[in-house]
């Protein structure tokens, strides 16, 4: 039993990411970890990595509990992960790369031909046969990837992790990983394998661990018998729903925001929906699926390449951010609070205001201090932002009271339309219900609200249609009866079908187009 | 935490404001010299160019930016004011709103580039930084211009009661920039850019305008303090400006200015300027070589960086 974590917790301020995690990695097995976004996946990974520690439960290496304090001391256990985001310098040769701690030393100079036979042996481990001189960012995200397993071989990893590894390749690339991955586990590495694509699960591992909101549903849970439903059932939870649906009421009248066939430079192809007065339209998608670019290019921080944007019924092209607020009345509500939500070294009462300072400045071109809280004062009462006052720089709140204060400033404004991203990604449940009933009493007052996210349960619970978006392209719009499992079902199935198909036809692609090597 | 230290580090220039005091009382027991009427009015009158230098880089840490070309660009409107008053014979007052008007031009240069390239604004002052000294240097040959009218050394030297007439700018420039950026919502927009722009432009800001804006006052109180320079020395030296540039950044982040933008303190600039020229000061009575006064600058510099660093992970204010 080389990696056991048992009933791991770990909080971050405002969140339980993690709440009793556990699993056990055994040594020649692929193990698949699987969840939603924000199911606590990273989290088990960078404590599995060192480079978060966790707040209680334990974590052994071969029986021996041990206490994984930076990513230094699990690499030197033999824990070695290979993450989504490439971690190679680009300027640096393989050889560099790969042997970056142990290079060897001759007189008290790097010896290149040593480090380039070193490290010609660690390619062929993983089959890439390649000049160890090369530039590292000469190869392709898949070469890259080998490389970086190659590295982690150098380690003597005897456990490893790879994080998406099939994200960015091609699925004939897939394919020679998931060989060189058998062949691991055949030597006796115990890997864990983190995927959101359930064939490639299916196939290729022996056990899975899912997790949902921070707790284990299925804890190391032997792959035989495991079908895709029984799988996203797991991740998705059935029954439970903490959140009151919105009142279905049908909606009626002429569609506030039209997008007829759009496109955008960020990829986005054929988008076309509506928006009602009063409706809640969601849109659900995976990480990457180009929602946050979708709701940017609707303000105007994205470009529009075709296709028309429609408000009342009238073309409007917003030019800049400033003109969709002003003279579209649109806004948006960041995912990224911290970043693009608020400021952070700045009082309440400012981010609140931001969104309409020329509006209250007096006739001389003035803001008080008085002009700010007259407007922030009652809306920081309406969403019970706990703060001493209004002069408390908005660093100092917790998430849930940043994330209101974000709001506030578009309440302030007074917008028709809101686009809200992921508006309760790291609050916790009470400040959630606040948003939730917020949300609902916002559109019942008739504002045209696109909601943006990952949690399931908010979506189905408020969305009164949902868009469901996959690859920049929207592949469903169904109308949310609010029954939870129908519901639930058809959109992970549409965007699994969704993904099944364009991996077909990658695939088909990719045999016809390959170059030569 | 001992509360009188948390609020001396909270408002960082009530300590520097602290140290002046106790330096001047120190100062004035030392050595009499430092309490003449004539002393005060020397120093004081090299401080009114320093404060608008400080403000011309404090304009810019706000919006979040840097202008490292505020002395080329003072040194230019130094020329130009003198050259206008001794090779063409202006009057004073178009000769200085000519400079100021120069200024200003160079400023909205120096964003529009900045904004429009999309390069790093420390990249295009250095480069035009460069271009401006160019240009001083093209039309004077390195040769000073000394026949200027009377009523312009008289500003420069006149005195009411030991405060010199100079002062005057310096206050009222003080007074113009603190209503700016507390009360007027185009000085809000240049914090919030400098705050967090990504988030100011989510709320309906434009970022360009906001760096051009800062750039163009930037350019403005540079070429100020360049006609107070010629002012003071009663010539225009094309070496006015040449180094301004450890004074501009230092004053403001001894006063408290974060350098990741969005956070300046006006108060604290002045009260850093007065620091630093007390310093020069101490040094010429004490007869302390004044090279000295570049070293300690750095090390304020340093001490004042690691203070905000401080603030920023133990007191959460960043």
């Amino acid at each position: 039993m080389p990696l056991v974590l048992d009933r791991v917790e770990k909080s971050f301020p405002g969140v339980r990411a993690l709440k009793g995690a556990s699993l056990v990695l055994a040594a020649g097995e692929i193990h698949a970890l699987m969840g939603e976004n924000g199911a606590g996946k990273s989290t088990i990974i960078k404590i599995i990595t060192g480079v978060h520690k966790p707040d209680a439960g334990k974590v052994s290496l071969d029986g021996k509990e041990i206490s994984l304090s930076s990513p230094r001391t699990a690499i030197s256990l033999g824990i070695s992960a290979v993450h989504q985001e490439r971690n190679l310098i680009p300027r640096f040769s393989i050889a560099e790369n790969i042997l970056l701690e142990t290079l060897p030393v001759h007189r008290g100079l790097i010896d290149f031909r040593r480090a380039n036979t070193e490290a010609h042996r660690h390619l062929q481990m993983v089959g890439l046969d390649i000049d160890p001189a090369t530039e590292v960012r000469r190869l392709s995200v898949a070469q890259m990837q080998m490389v970086e397993i190659a590295k982690a071989l150098s380690h003597d990893a005897k456990v490893l992790l790879l994080d998406e590894p099939t994200a960015s390749i091609t699925d004939a690339e897939s394919e020679t990983l998931f060989r060189l991955v058998r062949q691991m586990r055949d030597r006796g590495t115990a890997i864990l394998f983190v995927s959101h694509k359930l064939e490639e699960v299916l196939s290729l591992c022996d056990r899975v661990t899912v997790l949902r909101d921070g707790e284990t549903t299925l804890t190391s849970a032997p792959m035989k018998g495991m079908t895709r439903r029984t799988l996203i059932e797991a991740m998705i939870g059935r029954a439970e729903r903490p959140i009151i649906p919105r009142a279905s009421t049908p909606i009626k009248g002429l569609p506030k925001l039209e997008v007829r066939n759009v496109a955008t430079k960020s990829g986005h192809r054929r988008i076309s929906f509506s928006l009602r007065k009063g409706e809640i339209l969601g849109l659900y998608g995976l990480v990457g699926a180009g929602r946050t670019e979708l709701a940017r290019a609707l303000i105007g921080k994205e470009k529009v390449t075709s296709g028309v944007i429609l408000v009342d019924g009238k073309v409007a092209r917003p030019r800049s951010v400033a003109d969709a607020i002003q003279r579209l009345r649109m806004g948006y509500v960041s995912e990224d609070r911290k970043h693009e939500g608020v400021i952070l070294a700045h009082p309440i009462r400012s981010n609140i205001a931001i969104t309409i300072w020329s509006r209250i400045a007096n006739r001389f071109g003035f803001l008080t201090k008085k002009l700010e809280r007259e407007i922030a004062e009652p809306l920081s009462r309406q969403l019970d932002i706990r703060s001493p006052s209004l002069e408390q720089i908005v660093g100092a709140l917790s998430g849930g009271n940043q994330q209101k204060v974000s709001l506030a400033k578009w309440l302030a404004a007074d917008v028709d339309i809101l686009i809200v991203d992921e508006p309760t990604v790291g609050i916790d449940i009470k400040a959630k219900a606040i948003f939730h009933e917020l949300l609902n009493a916002l559109a019942d007052k008739g504002l045209a609200i696109l909601l943006i996210s990952s949690d399931m349960p908010e979506m189905i619970a408020l969305a009164d249609r949902i868009l469901v978006m996959h690859n920049f392209r929207i592949i469903d719009d169904l109308v949310n009866d609010k029954g939870y499992d129908t519901t639930s079902l058809a959109i992970m199935s549409a965007i699994h079908t969704v993904e099944q198909a364009s991996e077909d036809q990658r695939t088909a692609m990719s045999q016809q187009w390959r170059p030569e090597p | 935490m001992n509360k009188m230290f948390e609020f001396a580090i909270r408002r960082q220039w009530s300590g520097i404001l602290a140290v002046i005091i106790a330096g001047a009382i120190g100062l004035s027991i030392v050595t009499p010299a430092f309490l003449t009427s004539f002393n005060w009015f020397v120093m004081l009158r090299s401080v009114c160019v320093s404060i608008l230098v400080a403000f011309s880089q404090m304009v810019m840490l706000g919006v979040g930016q840097m202008n490292l070309s505020v002395g080329a660009l003072g040194g230019l409107a130094a020329i130009i004011v003198g050259g206008l008053m001794d090779a063409w014979g202006w009057p004073a007052l178009p000769a200085i709103a000519f400079a100021l008007m120069v200024g200003g031009v160079a400023g909205f240069i120096n964003g529009w580039l900045t904004v429009r390239t999309g390069i790093n604004g420390f990249i295009v002052t250095l480069a035009t930084a460069s271009a401006f000294a160019g240009i001083n240097l093209g039309i004077t040959k390195a040769v000073p211009f000394y026949n200027l009218p009377s009523n312009f050394l008289a500003f420069g030297n006149g005195k009411i009661g030991f405060f010199p007439i100079l002062l005057v700018v310096p206050v009222i420039v003080t007074f113009f920039l603190a209503v700016f950026f507390s009360r007027s919502v185009e000085g809000r927009y240049l914090l919030a850019v400098g705050g967090n722009s990504t988030s100011a432009e989510l709320s309906g800001i434009s970022v360009s305008r906001a760096i051009v804006i800062s750039h163009v006052i930037s350019g403005l109180l540079a070429a100020a303090a360049g006609v107070l320079a010629v002012a003071q020395l009663g010539s225009a030296q094309p070496t006015i400006g040449a180094d301004w540039l450890v004074i501009s950044f230092a004053a403001p982040i001894i006063g408290g200015a974060s350098l990741s933008g969005g956070s300046i303190s006006i108060v604290g600039t002045v009260i850093a300027v007065l620091l630093v020229g007390l310093i020069q000061n101490a040094m010429v009575l004490l007869a302390v070589d004044p090279y000295w006064v570049t070293f300690l600058l750095g090390a304020l510099i340093l001490v004042a960086v690691w203070i905000n660093r401080y603030r920023a992970v133990h007191l959460d204010v960043d």
